[in-house]
């Protein structure tokens, strides 16, 4: 159990960090009380991981086959990069770090799923084009709707903050299920734990990050966001929801931050404005080829050296 | 609240905003009629206990409004509403709570200068008290076709506008007529400064038209 420290430990970064792209908006501008945001994101990260969680797992221990101290190094090699990139203020994508991982221990076992590697590099570039696509039809149709209804302000208002609840839940929901491979697959490919294991081991250390930790990052990230309307924020969580929700499906990690900013942006096209400047989208694009690569680095880089011997002279 | 069901539960403290916005604008309302009876008791006489009474009333609505203001506040920030909503209602009440203070402006400067409006003068200053009342009326108009997300906010905030140029006229014809005339200069500044004052109504209902139709356009979606 001690080797499983480290993608504990992963865990618990990405419920810390990931929590406030579902929850941020609505915690930091007070329409939800942040232990509500906690408990709701906690209780649906698990629910997510345990139900919708194995498809995500099977994919990325499929990458490749690896030992046991290969896993711990993939995992440790993952939570550097993640460090590193969060040090560097670039938007960092966990899935993206342990794939970059995964891929650098592939490479030293000459062994690779290259089909399995194509369908989670697609899922990448989709993953902020699918948010912004939801999110145009989404403010465009439940836009329509709530216009057309004979809502009174206070009704809508009170509906808005309910269904910001209903979408956190589900993007809670969507991030267990799609990110928890992240943090137990290279342990299922090393034969360590069962994929269920795995599953309820990755949502339980994902929702520890968002009860103890994930209050600040909400804060920084709510801050940023908290621009949009309020149907605007909940149609960006609503459709990181979604998008996240759709990739499980696929059974591909992908990132909620991107899933985010892609939803931004999707605002944006409806608004005609500039919600994403070209800064970070440039930030995106480099940390989306930084990110894998960095990983592969240093999970190369930890494997040789924790394979170093000392030949005494003779 | 009522087709909301389980969500009317859920959400008391935004029904209880509604409830005390609406007995807000029925106090505003109260206060324009306080402030007409006593504004056509100081036109016969600025002094005497009748007066005294009359402004008293009007003084003491504005305060429940007042009282009432905060209320709204408090429970808005105790995480009522949406945030932009708690924002622009809390901006708008504040704009409407200026047109109360202006009420209460006019008559205390009648009362405490002890000032004789000129029979002259009366009929345009009447005229331009009517209209003033009438913005304040369609103010109401407004919040509450806002509240209820009704359309009409945009028609109702022309005719405010209209309004307002109206009363901008009569007071620069009043002014004229003031300046034209044999009273004591010191008088005629006096008689100025209060025309000037009951302008202020009309302007201020013409800002807060303007406000109601910003908020009822940044919710259109």
């Amino acid at each position: 159990m001690f080797h499983l420290l480290g993608g504990i430990f992963l865990g618990w970064s990405l419920g810390a960090n990931d929590a406030a792209n579902v929850f941020g908006t609505a915690v930091t501008s007070r329409m939800v009380r942040f232990w509500t945001a906690a408990a709701l994101g906690a209780l649906f990260v698990v629910a997510g991981a345990v139900i919708s969680g194995q498809a995500g797992i099977r994919t990325l221990a499929g990458l490749t086959h690896m030992r046991l101290d290969q896993a711990v190094t993939a995992s440790l090699a993952a939570a550097l990069t993640v460090t590193l990139m969060t040090l560097l203020s670039q938007p960092v994508s966990t899935s993206q770090a342990v794939v970059g991982a995964i891929i650098g221990i592939g490479l030293l076992n000459g062994q690779l799923n290259l089909t399995g590697l194509g369908k989670v590099v697609t899922c990448w570039v989709g993953t902020p084009l699918g948010a912004a696509a939801i999110t145009l039809v989404l403010y465009r149709s439940l836009g329509y709707l709530l216009n057309r209804s004979r809502l009174n302000m206070f009704q809508s208002d009170a509906l808005i903050r309910a269904c910001m609840l209903v979408a956190g839940s589900y993007g809670a929901y969507a991030l267990g299920a799609n990110n928890v491979a992240n943090v137990t697959a290279v342990f299922v490919a090393a034969g360590m734990i069962t994929v269920f294991s795995a599953t309820l081991i990755g949502g339980i250390s994902i929702a520890l990050g968002i009860v103890t930790f994930s209050r600040p990052v909400m804060e920084t990230v709510g801050k940023k966001l908290v621009t949009l309307d309020p149907f605007s924020s909940l149609m960006v969580v609503l459709a990181l929801g979604i998008t996240v929700h759709i990739y499980t499906l696929v059974g591909v990690p992908v990132s909620t931050s991107q899933a985010v900013i892609g939803g931004v942006l999707g605002i944006g096209l409806v608004k005609g404005v500039n919600t994403v400047n070209r800064r970070t989208l440039k930030n995106i694009l480099l940390a989306w080829v930084m990110t894998p690569l960095i990983a592969c680095f240093f999970s190369m880089a930890i494997n040789f050296v924790s394979h170093l011997q000392y030949v005494p002279p003779i | 609240m009522k087709s909301l069901g389980i969500l009317s539960f859920l959400f008391k403290k935004e029904h209880q905003v509604e409830v005390l916005i609406n007995e807000y604008l029925k106090t505003f309302t109260v206060t324009q009629e306080k402030f007409l009876e006593a504004f056509q008791a100081c036109l016969k006489s600025p002094r005497g206990e009748t007066i005294d009474f009359l402004i008293s009333q009007t003084h003491k609505f504005e305060s429940k409004a007042d009282d009432i203001r905060e209320e709204i506040k408090s429970l808005m920030y105790s995480k009522a509403l949406i945030p932009d909503s708690r924002g622009d209602i809390m901006g708008l009440l504040e704009s409407i709570d200026q047109i109360p203070h202006f009420f209460e402006h006019v008559l205390y400067m009648i009362q405490t200068q002890e000032l004789h409006i000129p029979n002259f003068l009366i009929p345009d200053v009447k005229e331009l008290i009517r209209i003033s009342i009438e913005c304040c009326e369609l103010n109401v108009k407004q919040v509450t076709a806002l509240m209820q997300q009704k359309d009409g906010i945009r028609a109702l905030m022309k005719t405010i506008d209209t309004n307002e140029s109206h009363c901008d006229h009569f007071e620069r014809t009043m002014i004229t007529k003031l300046f034209d005339s044999d009273l004591d200069p010191f008088l005629k500044l006096q008689l100025k400064e209060l025309i000037v004052e009951i302008g202020n109504i009309s302007d201020q209902a013409d800002r807060v038209s303007r406000r109601i139709n910003i908020i009822s356009m940044k919710r259109r979606l």
